[in-house]
């Protein structure tokens, strides 16, 4: 074979990967529904099938055991965002009462090369983050709200998305076993 | 610093224009066409030309008593010009080259937005911002 | 790695989205249409493959940009080499993974056999995106007969 090999770096092209594939797939999203927080909504549900199979990706490999509080969730979610997107977001802005928090993210590989045409400024690009939480977070028996709050896409200086927790969840009926 | 950037597509019409001096875009505009046709005879000459057809830059194009005109061709066959002054001795082969590599990357960084269709008239502002910054040499 | 389950569990997600998508605009319960998947991966091959081959040499033909897919290309994204090119030398390619990525995780089975269409499309769509901004327009189907292998039929359109 007369071609010389190009080594590409596999970490970085299977983010572009990600980035595309999901950059491809809002756009049709776009096409398909022809409302921008239908489209919104449908990516968080999106992010929800994914968290509730992420998780047993990241137990698996992280070996982590039971949560002790949200503080420890917290953390724990931004050790999946370093695992699964290669950022660590802070996490800030803990409600007085400490059931709510953010993650703070100053880049974000999902949008980096993104720009929103004005038609589509309301769009929630980034709720697929939120619906991972939701559904990862529901298969160990948490029951939290989460949303963005900030979004880089409209000109914030970072995206923050917010998560509350709502409740504990009865342990005994694993989720579509009743 | 490069007074015009031209980008031209697959089809060979332009998808990006841009001059420091915007009374002479009209002016540039027939020049970037016209070195089109170098282009074109440079990438079909084959193997026999002096140049390495395998590298993406394609060196200088042709001169006029005014300016120097520059082509690069992607492997996606997107074409980029850059004319410079002939007055202008500062820019050497390397820099024009690192200038091509420049605009290629922000190229290929705005076919990545899921909001661009590849093919149509780029328009993003953060777009031109970038190219301005590059031909002024302030990146 | 943990980005690559990212990624397997997108491409998932989006042949259910495109399925219950498609499901509740058709009820005739004909062949399922697989095209959107198919476009989804032709949008993200185009693109990708204009930052891949940001600082490559020129390509020197068709079949020196065929081997580029089957080696570097299908070594980045499907994490290992494909194990044999043919070609007619008339523009038709085909190319076999013996262990292609997105089969290896199902099991070999007549049920699991029908469904393996679904995993095959956005490959497909890849492929046709990377050749299409490298100028080679063609057809691409895949033909799964024994899992996990896959063989890409590339089919190219001569004008």
């Amino acid at each position: 074979m007369s071609r010389s090999s190009t080594r590409f770096d596999t970490k970085k092209v299977n983010s572009e990967l990600v980035t595309l594939t999901y950059g491809a797939l809002v756009a049709q999203m776009i096409k398909d529904l022809d409302n921008t927080d239908d489209v919104s909504k449908q990516l968080e549900r999106l992010g929800y099938n994914m968290g509730v199979r992420l998780i047993e990706d990241f137990l698996a490999k992280t070996g982590t055991g039971r949560c002790l509080d949200l503080k420890d969730t917290a953390d724990k979610i931004q050790t999946a965002f370093r695992m699964y997107l290669g950022v660590q977001p802070n996490v800030t802005n803990w409600s007085p009462a400490g059931d709510e928090f953010s993650f703070m993210l100053d880049n974000n590989p999902l949008t980096e090369l993104v720009e929103l045409p004005d038609d589509l400024k309301g769009l929630r690009y980034c709720n697929i983050i939120c619906g991972v939480i939701r559904g990862a977070l529901e298969m160990v028996q948490l029951d939290v709200q989460s949303w963005i709050v900030q979004d880089q896409l409209r000109g914030d200086t970072s995206t923050e998305v917010r998560v509350k927790f709502i409740r504990r969840l009865e342990d005994a009926m694993p989720a579509g076993e009743d | 610093m490069a007074v015009c950037v031209g980008i031209i597509g697959k089809d060979n019409s332009p998808k990006f224009f841009t001059c420091l001096n915007p009374a002479e875009e009209l002016n540039f505009q027939y020049k970037v066409l016209s070195a089109l046709d170098v282009v074109e005879e440079k990438l079909n000459c084959g193997s026999k030309g002096a140049t390495d057809l395998r590298e993406l830059y394609l060196g200088m194009l042709y001169t006029l008593e005014t300016h120097k005109i520059y082509g690069y061709v992607t492997n996606t066959k997107i074409k980029f010009i850059i004319v410079v002054d002939s007055t202008n001795m500062a820019l050497r082969d390397n820099e024009i080259r690192s200038m091509f590599r420049k605009i290629h990357s922000e190229y290929a960084d705005i076919v990545c937005n899921p909001f661009y269709i590849p093919g149509e008239p780029i328009c993003s502002k953060s777009f031109t911002g970038s190219i301005k910054n590059i031909m002024t040499g302030t990146v | 790695m943990a980005e690559e389950t990212l990624f397997e569990v997108l491409h998932s997600e989006i042949i259910n989205y495109v399925l219950q998508n498609g499901e509740s605009r058709n009820k005739d319960g004909k062949d399922e249409d697989l095209s959107t998947i198919e476009y989804i991966g032709f949008s993200t091959g185009y693109r990708l493959i204009e930052r891949l081959t940001k600082e490559m040499p020129r390509f020197k033909d068709e079949l020196d940009t065929m081997k580029f897919i089957c080696t570097d290309f299908w070594s980045a994204v499907y994490k290992k080499q494909i194990d044999n090119l043919r070609t007619n030398h008339q523009g038709i390619y085909v190319l076999q993974d013996n262990a292609f990525r997105f089969l290896t995780k199902i099991s070999n089975g007549k049920q699991y056999l029908e469904a393996a269409p679904r995993y095959v499309s956005f490959t497909c769509g890849i492929i046709r995106g990377c050749l299409a901004n490298l100028n080679i327009f063609c057809l691409v189907t895949a033909e799964v007969q024994n899992m996990p292998s896959c063989k890409f039929h590339i089919q190219v359109q001569r004008t």
